[in-house]
């Protein structure tokens, strides 16, 4: 028994050592093709400013979707933030997905809609539309309700697709704060490219505590509460790491869905969004990536650095754990729809690099995590642990972490330096340090219960409750 | 001392098992790079805020300077200048902030003044920096330098800017085209001559751009560029002519009603609907059903456009019920010819619709 146990121990610990070296390199090389790829997109856009594009009449017309469930508490000031957006040709459609609250009525009042008999079809199968609505007031021409049966975000956005006008759609969170620039830079990837562009996404940044006056952004601040601190170190690492180096190697499998750019006839083509799975926003643009491929048709999907579009991330566990548990179901969903696609070298890139690695280091890791733990509580239990080794093992892992966040940290400082406040960084450094003692664990058992939850057949978003942004100035005098 | 304990250190190592040995290497190799990398970001900050200190002075400076050497009349120019080169324009960055300060003042400003900063330009000896850059930079501070030459209309020989023409860069190809286009007296689009890769939608949307607001001259014939090797050029020269009014053209434009590229076609259907070209549809009515779905789209616009009613139901015969793209665009055009109908298309529509399901 002792032998044999000694044994397993041993094959164990090596496994866990494989795993961890490879994970590690996996993370120094994307760590290394962000870099070249942050340094030349700053060098290819610092001497110019496109901005003066936004006179010319020659830029393609975009649809800007945004699906609204429930959001009568901000929606008219969200809405009138969109309509602000710096583009020469654009329209607005907001789907009501069958809100329960008054969000359709204070729109319609706010912007004088008036329901139209506007020709549409159902190209992307989805729920019934109960009404469209367009303003009489001519100087809220470019926005378009729809009012539909309640069939959730993915349905909500084909809808949009079906009704909207131009070729060119821009899915987005109803409460997101764009940049002025924001769809000039998202669509020059469209346009400045030998290949076609499928797709294009953006940097999705932490809005929470930041000064917002009417719809735009005013001053960036670090959010006050921890849970949303350590989300920002969290996107540094997700976007300015992760994204930068998939999109350089043209291997990226997700585009946001709260700020996403896309080809409306090849998703269409595509099939929509799929709502049968919570994260339709990567199982759409894996989808479309392997139609592409399949068709051997040359094409990319672009990615752009700046910080263009500012979102509200969970400010308590609960909501978080939530986000996450769906965020593991629909990595989980994706992966398992096009399991075609993995080591397939017809697939190129994506199916001997992107989807291995989604499988291995996104999907996988909390559950070989989950499985080093109870490991370890055996070792445990059985009296097994020899202290000094594991103090050992946990200093190394525990560096690990801290250096892939510092190293992201250090990522944002040398690119888009947007927390200006020499404080923030060290807040962030102290964040950092607490992150893989506190914040990661509960990460790592969201995305267990996530998998757990899938195997019993829990398909449900849950409730993401949000505080709204606003100026925090302006909340006080109320 | 400090060998002493080193020793004693590696001693220690020595005698541990591999695993411990790995994982204190590993501790040791992480922490150390997060420091370094705490460190550099110390350093980037303070580096970045001092940089913006002296950058800040510097435009302060020039503001003085470009706004006494523009419009105060008894500023000594001759002495100012070479005052300002020998005690402001040390570093390369007082050299990067002055040429950035004196485009963005350029850009803002117009006839005289404009030339003055030119001269300026020169006198304060930029021009050779600029030239360092575009002989030996990489090719960013290549785009960089090209972009200051056409903004300040500096001439220097063509070869230099030809070189980056076809450069593998779209930023540095996109510069040196701006460049002759800016410069150029009266052919403004000479350029796509020596241009053998393709432009982009961006380089084109620049290009117009740039015709529409800098160039003065007598506007180009675009027909010159309609048999290019390039799709893209001919694509663009298309799109001009309707964009430049150049009727004369419209025979020319003709043959590309038939060309075997479907980008073509639809441009030239394009222009010549902008064009008003009114032989245009009994050209492209009868292929309608033959067309790929881009061509059928663009033939439906260009009915809603030139065409009448009449037209209109010309296509109707070749619709299919079931090709609800189409059907729609059918439909709202037919609305726009007769707005009294307008309901009752809609609910025809919409029991079409049932009807199919």
């Amino acid at each position: 028994m002792s032998v044999a146990f000694n044994q397993f121990t041993e094959i164990a610990s090596w496994l866990f050592l494989i795993y961890g070296s490879i994970i590690s390199g996996g993370y120094l090389f994307t760590a290394i093709f962000s870099l070249i790829e942050i340094r030349d997109y700053k060098r290819r856009n610092n001497f110019e400013d496109d901005i003066a594009l936004l006179q010319s009449l020659n830029l393609p017309a975009i649809s800007i979707l945004a699906p609204a469930f429930n959001e009568g508490l901000n929606i008219v000031e969200n809405v009138r933030s969109l309509l602000t957006i710096n583009y020469p040709s654009f329209e607005i459609v907001i789907i009501n997905d069958g809100s329960s609250d008054n969000s359709l009525e204070l729109l319609i009042e706010a912007y004088e809609l008036e329901k139209r008999d506007i020709l549409y079809h159902n190209f992307i199968p989805s729920k019934e539309i109960r009404g469209i609505y367009k303003s009489g007031n001519k100087a809220f021409k470019n926005l378009t309700l729809i009012d539909k049966e309640n069939g959730g975000k993915a349905d909500a956005l084909n809808t949009g697709i079906n009704v909207c006008q131009n070729s060119v759609i821009c899915c987005i969170d109803v409460d997101c704060i764009l940049e002025n620039d924001a769809m000039l830079k998202l669509i020059k990837p469209f346009l400045n490219n030998g290949n076609k562009v499928i797709a294009s996404g953006g940097v999705i940044r932490v809005a929470n505590s930041c000064v917002i006056e009417d719809g735009r952004l005013i001053e960036v601040k670090l959010p006050n509460t921890f849970v949303a601190r350590v989300q920002i170190i969290e996107y540094f690492r997700a976007f300015l790491m992760g994204r930068m180096a998939w999109s350089r190697v043209d291997g990226l499998l997700l585009i946001s869905g709260a700020f996403g750019m896309f080809d409306k006839q090849i998703v269409i083509e595509a099939g929509g969004y799929n709502t049968k799975t919570v994260g339709e926003d990567m199982e759409l643009l894996v989808r479309m990536r392997r139609m592409m491929q399949e068709r051997n048709v040359p094409y990319t999907v672009g990615f752009v650095p700046d910080p263009l579009c500012w979102t509200e991330v969970p400010q308590t566990w609960k909501v978080l754990q939530r986000q996450r548990n769906r965020w593991t179901r629909g990595t989980a969903e994706t992966l398992w729809i096009h399991k075609k696609m993995m080591f397939n070298p017809k697939y190129k890139i994506l199916g001997m690099l992107s989807t291995p690695f989604w499988f291995f280091f996104e999907w996988l890791a909390p559950l070989i995590e989950f499985v080093g733990i109870l490991f370890f509580l055996i070792l445990l239990a059985l009296g097994q642990i020899n202290w000094v080794v594991f103090l050992t093992f946990f200093l190394a892992v525990y560096s690990f972490a801290l250096l892939f966040s510092i190293t992201a940290l250090f990522f944002e400082e040398y690119s888009f330096q947007q927390y200006k406040k020499p404080s923030y960084i060290f807040k962030l450094i102290g964040t950092a340090m607490l992150e893989p003692l506190i914040y990661h664990p509960v990460i790592m058992w969201s995305a267990v219960m996530g998998n757990l939850d899938l195997l019993r057949g829990r398909n449900s978003w849950g409730v993401m409750s949000r505080a709204g942004l606003t100026n925090p100035k302006k909340k006080k005098k109320k | 001392m400090v060998n002493q304990n080193t020793l004693n250190f590696i001693d220690l190592l020595a005698d541990l098992p591999w695993v411990m040995k790995l994982n204190i290497v590993f501790t040791i190799f992480f922490v150390s790079l997060a420091t370094i990398f705490v460190v550099s970001i110390i350093w980037l900050r303070i580096h970045k805020n001092f940089r913006n200190e002296k950058k800040k002075k510097q435009q302060n400076l020039l503001i003085d300077f470009l706004n006494s050497f523009l419009f105060d009349e008894d500023f000594d120019k001759e002495v100012e200048i070479t005052n300002f080169k020998l005690h402001h324009l040390k570093s390369s960055l007082e050299i990067k902030v002055t040429i950035k300060e004196i485009l963005h003042f350029h850009e803002n400003l117009k006839g005289e003044s404009a030339k003055e900063l030119e001269t300026l330009f020169l006198q304060l000896g930029l021009v050779d920096h600029v030239l360092t850059d575009l002989n030996n930079g990489s090719w960013f501070t290549k785009a960089r330098a090209i972009n200051a030459l056409s903004e300040l209309s500096i001439v220097v020989p063509n070869h230099k800017i030809e070189a980056y023409l076809n450069e593998s860069r779209n930023e540095v190809r996109q510069q040196s085209q701006l460049y002759f286009l800016k410069l150029s007296q009266n052919s403004p689009l000479q350029f796509l001559d020596k241009t053998f890769r393709p432009l982009t939608t961006w380089q084109q949307i620049y290009i117009e751009n740039a015709l529409k607001n800098f160039y003065k001259g007598e506007a180009p014939d675009f027909s010159k560029w309609l048999d290019h090797d390039l799709l893209s050029v001919v694509e663009f020269s298309i799109r001009m002519i309707a964009r430049y009014n150049q009727f004369e053209h419209i025979e020319k434009l003709l043959p590309f009603l038939d060309h075997e590229e479907d980008s073509l076609k639809c441009e030239a259907i394009h222009s010549l609907t902008n064009l008003e070209y009114q032989g245009l549809l009994e050209l492209i009515i009868p292929n309608y059903n033959t067309r790929s779905r881009a061509l059928k789209l663009q033939i439906m616009e260009a009915v809603a456009e030139l065409g009448s009613y009449e037209d209109l139901q010309k296509l109707e015969a070749q619709l299919h019920r079931t090709d609800w793209e189409f059907r729609i665009k059918y439909l709202n055009i037919e609305q726009g010819f007769l707005p009294d109908k307008k309901d009752q298309i809609y609910s025809q529509f919409i029991l079409e619709k049932s009807l199919a399901i």
